[in-house]
Order: structure tokens, then sequence, then C-alpha cells
């Protein structure tokens, strides 16, 4: 077998760059057209009335929640996050988990097995596909200008960078 | 970039995917075995109400839209990860959204059926919903789906060798330049990193391999060139694609890279241009046609005298590696594996680089050459005189191209090779050539240059084991010429500022040692596609070996490499460098 999914990146994220605030910005960009799918749905009152909160509360809550999300894909992702190509596509894979992981098998959990269903579990379906799709869009657009200087970076790393303290 | 992905046959194989998985079970329903219709779930779900002519056009859609998902995942994500025949790699990452389809997407589509907004899951009742012949057609489906996919989904990178037209370089764009201004170059020590551009042919003459084309350099050249302004290095090395270029004998098309060149004559970094980088234009067939010297030199004397004012020039690279790649190891180009082919090969190239540093010459009499060369050693593992012999062989072997180039005698064994294979006229005329002055021998090493011969007579990897410094002194002390480190990197990105610092330390220990060295290169720019395996097969695996990825962001190595350049380029010794001025003078 040859080297791992993301081998080819390194799993660190570039030394110039800042992935976790990248990935929640767009995270939270990302989450304007997935709401607009919920509740052209009808979905977004279903999830607020399954959580038994306000629209309002549960916008809110899922804004923050998407937020995280997109942090750790762009954590998660690294270098790969910044592929304007593939950007959408890495993304989508990553909605479609929140997806199976949220929507799927937490909700019912968290709400004594009441789950959205028909329209509503359409809406919700496309929503988080849409908002990964956007996520994986987005990043690569808004990291760039979030990426330190070459200058200073390089300044910062300094010549020790690859050297280790001789262990006495 | 995890993988370089060719979207359009993804793309394509995806959506055949879909079709073969309805074509196979619609004629299973036709045949009185139906199963699991995901185009009837999908379509329903828009047109729940009614007939087939609304919902099998609508679900067909989503069906290929998924496929093509998947498929483009399979290319990002699986393919090549297993040395397996592509049907079958196809095949096994099938199970993949199998699996999934069986566990989750299929009881959500009951879900999404249903005339109710909310329900009370039942998660027993739900599972049981996937009956015996659902789940045989869902598997069914898939197999047909991947089996498609990995037999369409082959070669992502390169291209059929007699389809090229289509390839070349975007037009120039606006870009915000952001490297400081360009500092004169002339005299100081060279700090060079290069724009990878490797063009040989595999499978038989048949597919391209174009590194700037997997590299996407012929998209983001402007790009390229400022990251290169922007890490601070004086000179580029950059090979503009013959095989594109010159497109038949007296015809080259150098309108494909006039733009390229003015941006770097404007611009910088000072071009070191790379005349011939592993491979010949296709009308020219490969290192074995006698007339390969004779083209090269014609293209070198047009380019010559079409961009005059570039004055550094490697007419050919690595031409060692070349010729072994080639016409020895049966890997490149004629594909051949005999003493004999190596020879010749190595004969056409060497007179190749003579003839096109001559047309250089003729126009531009201070041309400096950069002749680059691959260093090898190869070390027995034991007292075995055959092993040895073998060793020795190989040592004396790596000289024969540059002892060709520079009119070096070549030791006795090699002599006899040359006479039995019917050259010693050739070699005795290659003896009495007088080498231009201003000529660099450049010098490379990777990690794997360095090689053991075991027990068997087979060639291991022996990592750094004497390192630059040895190996680079045996090839100084051969030829008594200025020489420069022409490429390096290291295929570990966590490991190559490291590296890259021992390279230079190398570099320094060298001089200080009274070796006229006038340059160092990290190579290349961007990461490089499929060298991991010498380009063997078209995989579009990345290497992470450049100072910047292929989406352009920087890795570490650059980072170290711009601080290096920073920190020595002011420094006296560097700044004026004597070996170069002299030559230059």
């Amino acid at each position: 077998m040859r080297p791992g999914i993301l081998s080819a990146h390194g799993y660190d994220p570039g030394p110039t760059q800042r992935p976790l605030l990248a990935g929640a910005l767009s995270g939270v960009l990302a989450t304007i057209p997935a709401i607009a799918l919920l509740y052209a749905f009808g979905s977004l009152q279903i999830e607020a009335q399954i959580l038994g909160r306000s629209e309002y509360v549960t916008v809110a809550a899922g804004w923050v929640v998407m937020a995280v999300a997109g942090a750790i894909y762009g954590r998660a992702f690294g270098r790969a996050a910044n592929d304007v190509r593939g950007g959408w596509l890495f993304g989508m894979a990553f909605g479609f988990a929140i997806w199976a992981a949220g929507a799927v098998m937490i909700l019912p959990l968290v709400s004594d097995g009441r789950t959205p269903a028909g329209h509503s579990a359409i809406g919700v379906f496309l929503s988080l596909v849409l908002w990964g799709a956007a996520l994986g869009v987005v990043h690569p657009f808004v990291h760039r200008p979030l990426h330190e200087r070459l200058e200073t970076a390089a300044k910062r790393m300094g010549s020790h960078i690859g050297t280790s303290r001789p262990r006495r | 970039m995890l993988r370089v992905v060719a979207f359009r046959k993804a793309i394509l194989a995806g959506a055949a995917g879909a079709i073969a998985w309805e074509a196979g079970l619609r004629t299973l329903a036709w045949l009185g075995f139906p199963s699991f219709d995901i185009v009837q779930e999908l379509g329903t779900l828009a047109f729940p109400n009614d007939g087939p002519a609304l919902w099998w056009p609508a679900g067909m859609t989503a069906h290929v839209l998924v496929g093509a998902a998947w498929a483009l995942f399979y290319a990002y994500f699986f393919w090549a990860r297993f040395r397996w025949p592509p049907a079958l790699q196809g095949l096994v990452f099938a199970a993949l959204p199998a699996v999934l389809a069986a566990l989750i997407i299929y009881p959500q589509l009951q879900l999404m059926h249903l005339h109710q907004q909310v329900v009370d899951l039942d998660w027993k009742s739900f599972l049981a919903g996937l009956e015996q012949t659902k789940l045989s057609g869902l598997l069914i489906g898939h197999a047909l789906f991947g089996l498609t996919v990995g037999a369409i989904y082959t070669h992502p990178v390169g291209y059929r060798a007699d389809r090229q037209g289509k390839r070349g370089y975007s037009p120039r764009r606006a870009v915000r330049r952001e490297a400081g201004k360009r500092r004169p170059a002339d005299g100081s020590f060279i700090f060079a990193t290069g724009i990878e551009c490797s063009y040989p042919t595999t499978e038989q003459e048949r597919w391209r391999r174009d590194e700037m084309d997997s590299t996407r350099h012929y998209d983001h050249w402007q790009r390229d060139f400022e990251l290169a302004r922007r890490i601070g290095v004086t000179h580029l090395r950059y090979g503009p694609p013959l095989h594109l270029i010159h497109s038949a004998p007296g015809q080259f098309h150098w309108e494909m890279i006039d733009e390229a060149m003015a941006d770097l004559k404007a611009h910088g970094p000072e071009p070191i241009v790379d005349l011939c980088h592993f491979g010949v234009p296709n009308w020219l067939g490969d290192f074995q046609n006698p007339e390969v010297a004779r083209a090269l030199t014609e293209y070198a004397a047009a380019f010559a005298a079409r961009y005059s004012w570039v004055r550094f020039y490697t007419p050919v690279n690595e031409m060692y590696v070349c010729a072994r790649m080639s016409a020895l190891d049966g890997l490149w180009n004629e594909q051949l594996c005999s003493e004999a082919a190596f020879i010749t090969a190595a004969f056409h190239l060497a007179a190749a680089s003579v003839g096109m540093s001559d047309a250089i010459l003729a126009a531009r009499p201070d041309a400096v050459f950069i002749n680059s060369e691959s260093s090898e050693f190869y070390q027995p593992c034991c007292p075995d005189p055959d092993i040895q012999e073998l060793a020795e062989l190989e040592n004396e072997r790596r000289f024969l191209p540059l002892d060709l180039l520079y009119a070096h005698e070549v030791s006795d064994r090699m002599l006899a090779s040359v006479r039995d294979h019917g050259r010693e006229a050739d070699y005795r005329r290659f003896l009495a050539r007088k080498v231009p002055r201003r000529t660099i021998l450049g010098v490379d090493y990777y990690e794997w240059n360095e090689k053991l011969i075991d027990q068997d007579g087979h060639e291991r990897a022996l990592g750094e084991l004497f390192g630059w410094y040895v190996i680079a002194s045996q090839y100084w002390e051969r030829y008594q010429r200025t020489m420069m480190h022409t490429e390096t990197n290291r295929i570990d990105a966590s490991d190559a500022p490291r590296w890259l610092w021992r390279q230079w330390h190398n570099v320094q220990l060298l001089r200080r040692a009274g070796v006229p060295l006038v340059g160092f290169t990290w190579y290349s720019l961007t990461d490089q596609v499929d060298w991991g395996i010498a380009l063997e097969e078209a995989l579009g695996r990345v290497d992470p070996v450049g100072l910047f990825d292929l989406n352009r962001d920087p890795r570490a190595v650059g980072l170290a490499f711009m601080d290096l350049i920073d920190m020595h380029r002011d420094v006296p010794e560097f700044r004026d460098c004597t070996a170069l001025k002299e030559l230059l003078a």
C-alpha cells in the first residue's frame, strides 16, 4: 500500500497558514446558503421543534456549531483545503460526514428518536451538503489574505528550522 | 493538492459508472429479477406522483451527479493507492459507497419518501426495510459502478504523445507584484531554484509525461516567476517545452513562450535555460536516432537567435540519467535495456550538447554553459570480486557522457566498450574538442544518488552515506572545472529544511577547500508529480519536494531557503563571487 491520504501534503498545514481561523470564518460564511435552503424546505422549523428551541436560537446555535466544524475542516484538511479545484469536493465530503454523524446519528439520540422526515429530511441533507461544498469553495479565498507574509514567516522560523538541540 | 486529478476523465468515469449501474439493473429487472431501483428512488423524491417520463430523467441526472462526485473522490483519495489492475481498484473502492448506501442512504431515502415532517425513529424496524433483493441490487449496482470507474479512470497526468496540440501556456494576466526591487546578479553567488520540466515519453513512446503540465506551470507561470522572485533566488533553471515548440524540422512555436521569456527578461530571475530535459519531440522519436544532435543544434541556434539576451544555458540536462533511464533501465523514451543502446544514447546526447553549445556561442559568444549532471556513486556491499567489479563498472560508466563533453579520457574498460560498439572514431573527435571556457559543471545530488550493489548484483539506495562534499569532490578531481550545486530536494517534506542546510554546509565546505563553486540550487520551485517513481507510471502522485506546494502555498523549506539566501547574499564572499566573476570576464 502506498502512503496515506494526505501524505503528499504533509499532515501539517503550511507554515504561513492560519487554518483554524480561515476554517471558522469559511464555516460561518457557508452557513448562509445552508440556512436559506433549510428555510426553503421547512426544515428549520422542524429542527427547532425537535430541539425544543426557537428558530432564532436554532440558527444561532447552528452558526456556532458550523464555525467550529469549519475550523475542524481547515485543520484536518490542512493544505488540501486550499485547493481551489478540489475544495468543493473535500468540503462536500465533510458536509456529508457532518450530516451522517449529526443529523442521522446524534439528532435522534438527543431527541428521543425524533428525527426529520419527508421534505424536511431532504432539506437537512441538502443544506449540509451545500454547506460543505460552499465551505470548500470559499475556504481558499478566505484563507489567502489571512496567510502570514513570506518575509515575516521566514524571519520567524529562522535558521534553526529542521535542527534540534543536541542531547547531553 | 493530494493527487493531480484529471477532472474531465473522472467525471466521465463517474457518469459512465452510473449509466452502467442503471443499464445493468434495468436489464436484470427486464429479465425478471427486480432489485433496487436507485433512479426511481431519487426521481420520485422530486416527482412523487408522476410517471417515469418525469422521474426517470430527474433520478438519472441525480444518479449521474452523485456518480461523478464519487468518481472524483476516488480519483483524489483512492486511485493508485494499491498496485492493482485499475478495474479492481474501482471495484474495491465501490465498497465504501455501498456500505454508506446500505447503512445510511437507503434508510434515509425511506424517511425522505414519507408524507410527514417528523417521525419517531424505531431503529430496528427502519433497518429491516432493506430486504435481501434490494441489498443485492445495491451491491451489484455498486460493483458495476466501481468496475466502470476503475476501468476508465487511468492516466490522470500526461497525454497521448501524438495528441499534444492544445497544450501550452495560459495568456498573460495582470498580476500583483510583491517581490522587492530586482538586485543586479552579475558576479554574485548564484542562488537558484527551477521549474521542473521533464518531458520523456513512456509506454513505448505512446504517452508523454510533461511535468510543467502536471504541476500546472502552464497555467500559473506568472505566479511561479513571482514566487521565485519573492524567495530571493538570483537565477531560475527553466526548460521551455522542446517537444511542443519544435514541432517539425525547421518549425518552432516560439509564440508559446514569448510572454514567459519576456517576463523573465523584464523582472527576473535570470534564467538558466534548459534546452533538452529527458525527451525529444515526437517526430525525432528517441535518443537512438542519429538525427537528434543535428535537430537539437538547429533548435538551440534558433533559440539563441530569438532570445539573444539569455546568457546561461544547460544544453542537455543530466545526460547520464537520460541515457541510463532511456536505454539501460528501459523506463523512458526508447525503453531499451542494453549497453549498446546506452552507449548510443550517451554519444547522441553528448553530440547534441556539443552542437548546441557551439550554435549558441555563434550567436552569443559570452554564453555560459551549466552542464548539470546527477552525481552518482556505487559502493560494493562485500569483498566479492564480481560485486566489486560491478561497482567499479558503474562508477566508470557514470562519467561517460561528461567525459565526452569535457574531452576527458574514459577508463580502459569504458574505452573497450566504446570500441566494441563501434564508437571509437566518434570518441576521438570528442577528445580533440576544445571545451568552451565559460563552462560550469553542475552537480546534482539526492538521497538516492549513493547506491549499494548488493550480493545479488542489484542496486539499492544507500541514503546519504558520504554526502555531496565527497561525491562532488570526485567530479572536481576528474574535471577540474568551475562547479555549481544544481539540484537537490527531499521527498520527506518535514525533513526538507534540515536537508537544505546540510547541502548548504557541504557547499560551504567545498568552497573552503578551494573548489571554485559558484551556485546552489533547491530543485524545484513547486512540488513534482510522480518523480517518486521516476515518472515510470502516470499516477498523478504529488511528491512534496517543492519550495511551494501545487496550490503555491509555501512549504517550510521555502521559508528556510528564503532565510538562507537573505542571510548570505550580502556577505562579501557571496556578493562578489570571485570564481564566477573570473568565468564571466
